[in-house]
């Protein structure tokens, strides 16, 4: 408790620090809470998601750093490897390949590279999953590109 | 409006609805349902759970799969070793088991007086490293190993620095390694006997933490001699060093191969003795069970043939298809 605690405050004090760095990512902790995090990512570019904002949730562990931080997506997001409903993300590195040597800021940008490359043969989301395996890239970019459009991007005027 | 006057936005407004534990319903991002409730509903994250407790006591005929040779997980919950047992009781283990694993327990009990199990969870090696090592220290106080394998950690601090990792990725791990060594020297403050040694090694905590430092060592001293290690790591995977640093070295629980020793050996600068007990046998009659001197490589003299006479590694582990425990020499 102690350890994880101490780990996440020099997180936290790296994060304040690398801000300017890395634009893409704007990775908050709750006021009251260090074991709660709220991130906001930004979709990568020449993807559907390009020009949204998403948002995950990280509610990390006792064990930290030697369990994995679990992360959802709150904002609506069709993705394979993201669940639909619950936000659930299949990443490796958040299950049975995860070490300390990663950090909370490093999971968001593995999560930005699995939108970027996602991997329809593991999904969560079957029916973006089917979509991408049955070859049909316009019906996934278009599906991928409306929930953007309608979930990750602030409604005009 | 901008990007970044965007993010503010959203973000102020995500500050307002964490506020009020995501109840109220947002109006410009879609929010999953209560989180809490969510997560009951799909048990999405595995919890690394413990070894359930196994209550049947053991049985030998339990161990007669096809290879004769699978190792009984033993059933404590603690992370650390067992109490020290006679070899007999390993003999005991494979009563109606392969005669030439009978007839090698027989040889090694020529050489080898005890055995002491670790918990079989994929980190067996590491534990019986750590173990092992510090317990060496122990009885042996030789201030000058410490002082060198002090010196070796420092470099294996540079090394992950020098490979991009950050700082307060290791650090906890390093100095709980350290305060370790501290401890089993006598004349502190800290110092501790053997049997708190074996208490603090069972303690999940703690050994969780050294094996972590281990696994950081071990990966930081493979991608740093990458070369060297690439045409072992392509002959166990298809992986890169780097990928096979990721998913087979850093994260908890992967089992240690001949690249791990290898690496951990050279990166602290410790010979490791490793027996191996299997059912290979030769032609020739007699049994002999085999055993691997880790020779760090800074010790290679220039006639690696002679070299590795003289070391003599005070960490002696035996090796079943799967499994590390620690050996005592008589």
């Amino acid at each position: 408790m102690q350890a994880s605690r101490a780990r996440l405050f020099k997180e936290y004090k790296e994060v304040q620090r690398e801000k300017v760095a890395d634009p893409d990512i704007q990775l908050v902790c709750d006021d009251s809470n260090i074991f709660k995090w709220t991130a906001l990512i930004k979709g990568p570019s020449e993807t559907p998601f390009e020009g949204g904002i998403f948002q995950l949730a990280f509610a990390v562990p006792e064990q930290y750093p030697l369990q994995p931080p679990q992360v959802r997506f709150l904002t609506k997001i069709f993705h394979p490897n993201v669940h639909f409903k619950t936000g659930e993300i299949c990443l490796d590195i958040l299950k049975n390949a995860w070490s300390p040597a990663w950090t909370l800021q490093s999971v968001c940008r593995a999560i930005i590279a699995l939108m970027a490359h996602p991997e329809p043969d593991s999904p969560l989301n079957c029916d973006s999953g089917n979509l991408l395996r049955a070859g049909d890239i316009k019906g996934y970019h278009s599906m991928a590109r409306m929930y953007t459009r309608l979930a990750a991007m602030p409604k005009k005027g | 409006m901008n990007y970044y006057a965007r993010v503010k936005k959203v973000n102020t407004e995500i500050t307002e609805q964490v506020s009020t534990k995501l109840t109220s319903k947002p109006s410009k991002v879609f929010i999953a349902k209560d989180p809490e409730r969510e997560r009951e509903r799909h048990p999405i994250f595995p919890i690394r759970s413990q070894r359930p407790v196994q209550t049947t006591p053991f049985s030998p005929q339990a161990m007669q799969n096809q290879e004769g040779l699978q190792v009984q997980v033993d059933g404590e919950v603690e992370s650390g070793p067992a109490p020290s047992e006679p070899l007999s009781s390993l003999a005991a283990e494979y009563q109606s088991g392969s005669a030439i694993l009978l007839e090698k327990i027989k040889v090694l009990g020529e050489q080898y007086a005890a055995i002491r199990r670790t918990r079989g969870d994929g980190n067996c090696f590491f534990r019986s490293f750590m173990f092992s090592y510090l317990e060496h220290i122990l009885e042996s106080q030789d201030v000058s190993e410490v002082d060198r394998i002090k010196a070796n950690v420092e470099q294996c601090r540079k090394t992950l620095q020098s490979l991009g990792y950050a700082d307060f990725t290791f650090e906890d791990f390093f100095s709980l390694f350290l305060e370790q060594l501290d401890s089993v020297l006598q004349g502190n403050e800290e110092s501790i006997s053997h049997d708190e040694l074996i208490l603090r090694s069972r303690d999940q905590s703690v050994s969780d933490y050294v094996v972590m430092f281990f696994r950081f060592v071990t990966s930081g001293e493979i991608r740093k001699r990458s070369e060297f290690f690439e045409p072992f790591i392509l002959g166990l995977t298809n992986a890169t060093v780097e990928q096979f640093c990721k998913s087979s070295v850093e994260p908890m629980g992967e089992e240690s191969d001949h690249v791990h020793i290898t690496a951990l050996s050279d990166a602290l600068g410790v010979p490791i003795r490793v027996v191996y007990l299997d059912r290979s046998s030769c032609d020739s009659g007699g049994v002999s069970v085999n055993h691997h001197d880790f020779v760090p490589a800074g010790n290679d003299l220039p006639n690696a043939s002679d070299s590795p006479e003289k070391v003599s590694p005070f960490i002696t582990l035996l090796y079943r298809p799967g499994h590390y425990d620690i050996l005592y020499p008589k």
